[in-house]
């Protein structure tokens, strides 16, 4: 492999932090960089020099994850809801920051239930633009099969009066989740709206 | 018997000698000048620049006082140069089915079809050398190694896109609470203006209930929802 040519760039390593750094002004390779010392650092923080295969996962994340869904849905039940918030934005960070190697399939699946769960809360306390942001991230995690975050959104819009906007989300909604009765009844609810405006 | 007039012969084989030599130079010439055309074409993609860091850093003269490179760091980087290998994959997949179309189709040049070949082909040979590197940094890690690249570059994809959703919130936010400001306002000036007349228009004061009736129905209906869907 040493016959191929390549590009020598002027990298240097600290010795001490074993950072990589370059002299070079190109932001593409300073932002390499960046992401490599980030990569080199969890590696770091492995047992083995390896990162292991995606599956099986390591439980313990997961299981935490669980519990701060579950906390965050009995306060919510309890109808604390700036508290389930709390519970959900903490299970939230903990479900992004898994390494990157994990199943990323898993990490979509976790996070589009916890966006859905704090959409709820947020529609709870009335704060419809929270509401919709997590609503629509949850759908962005998972398009089929989450027709309560079709309906959280769209719910969202309806409250702040932006019907067209409702309309569109709602209907497409439709077209991922087939003939949901809830989001029909959502859209009929925003036709009305829009009758009665007009 | 055998009284062949080889000198009347001359002409003719002169002739055969020149046609062929004239056809043999004309298609030496031309396969080489295609052969320098298409060196000469852009490549499909630009510099691999995590394969320029992997290599630079395995190259890298140990220094006066700083010690050689870690194997870590090179694992990290051959885990970056994974990563853009699998990016490139994806896009050499989903570019192949369209260019076949447009070559068949005629839409597109052969040039733009050389050139797509001949990435596939770089590609086959850099997936190889990964594998043979990774299998050097670590026992086996050549097997898995594309299936955390993978999940890697899956994972940043979709957290790329989960923080432009995120970020739209502040925007947000602050075109409601304007519009909420507005909305108030509005709501206020239309009961100060409603005020005296409302005794005199009854049909209006119907409609309001009307209105709030329909209000206080979509609120329970949104609560049966939620409440079916909070049993989750």
């Amino acid at each position: 492999m040493d016959e191929e040519t390549f590009t020598l760039l002027p990298l240097h390593m600290d010795p001490q932090s074993k950072a990589i750094t370059s002299t070079s002004t190109s932001r593409a390779l300073q932002e390499e960089l960046a992401t490599l010392n980030s990569l080199h650092r969890a590696l770091l923080s492995l047992e083995s020099p390896v990162p292991p295969p995606p599956i099986p996962v390591n439980p313990k994340r997961s299981a935490n994850i669980t519990k701060l869904r579950e906390s965050g849905n009995n306060e919510f039940r309890k109808g604390k809801h700036a508290e389930a918030v709390k519970f959900y934005t903490l299970g939230l960070q903990m479900a992004l920051g898994r390494p990157p190697w994990e199943p990323s399939g898993l990490i979509r699946d976790e996070v589009a239930g916890l966006y859905a769960n704090r959409a709820q809360a947020y529609m709870a306390m009335s704060s419809w633009v929270e509401g919709a942001v997590d609503a629509e991230a949850s759908v962005e995690a998972k398009k089929v099969g989450n027709a309560k975050a079709w309906w959280r959104k769209g719910k969202c819009l309806l409250e702040m009066g932006r019907l067209e906007e409702a309309r569109d989300w709602v209907g497409r909604g439709l077209g991922m989740e087939g003939d949901e009765s809830d989001l029909v009844a959502l859209l009929k609810d925003i036709e009305q709206k829009a009758a009665k405006k007009a | 018997m055998l009284g062949v007039n080889w000198w009347g012969l001359v002409l003719p084989f002169a002739y055969l000698i020149v046609l062929v030599g004239s056809l043999m130079t004309f298609s030496s010439m031309y396969r080489k000048r295609i052969a320098a055309k298409s060196a000469n074409l852009a490549p499909w993609f630009p510099p691999h620049l995590q394969k320029n860091v992997y290599l630079s850093l395995l190259h890298l003269e140990p220094a006066e006082k700083s010690p050689a490179v870690p194997e870590s760091i090179l694992r990290a980087a051959l885990l970056r140069r994974a990563v853009e290998d699998i990016r490139r994959i994806i896009e050499i997949r989903s570019a192949k089915q369209a260019c076949s179309t447009l070559l068949q189709r005629g839409s597109v040049g052969d040039d733009l079809w050389q050139r797509f070949q001949r990435a596939e082909k770089e590609m086959e040979d850099e997936l190889r050398d990964v594998v043979m590197e990774a299998n050097a940094l670590g026992p086996n890690w050549g097997q898995t190694i594309f299936q955390s690249a993978n999940e890697i570059a899956a994972g940043t994809q979709f957290k790329t896109r989960l923080d432009e959703i995120t970020s739209q919130t502040e925007e947000e936010k602050e075109w409601w609470e304007k519009r909420r400001a507005s909305i108030q306002s509005e709501f206020m000036k239309e009961i100060e203006n409603e005020a005296p007349e409302s005794p005199a228009k009854k049909i209006g004061g119907s409609v309001t209930t009307d209105d709030d009736a329909v209000l206080v129905d979509s609120a329970s209906n949104a609560g049966s929802i939620r409440k079916k869907k909070g049993k989750k």
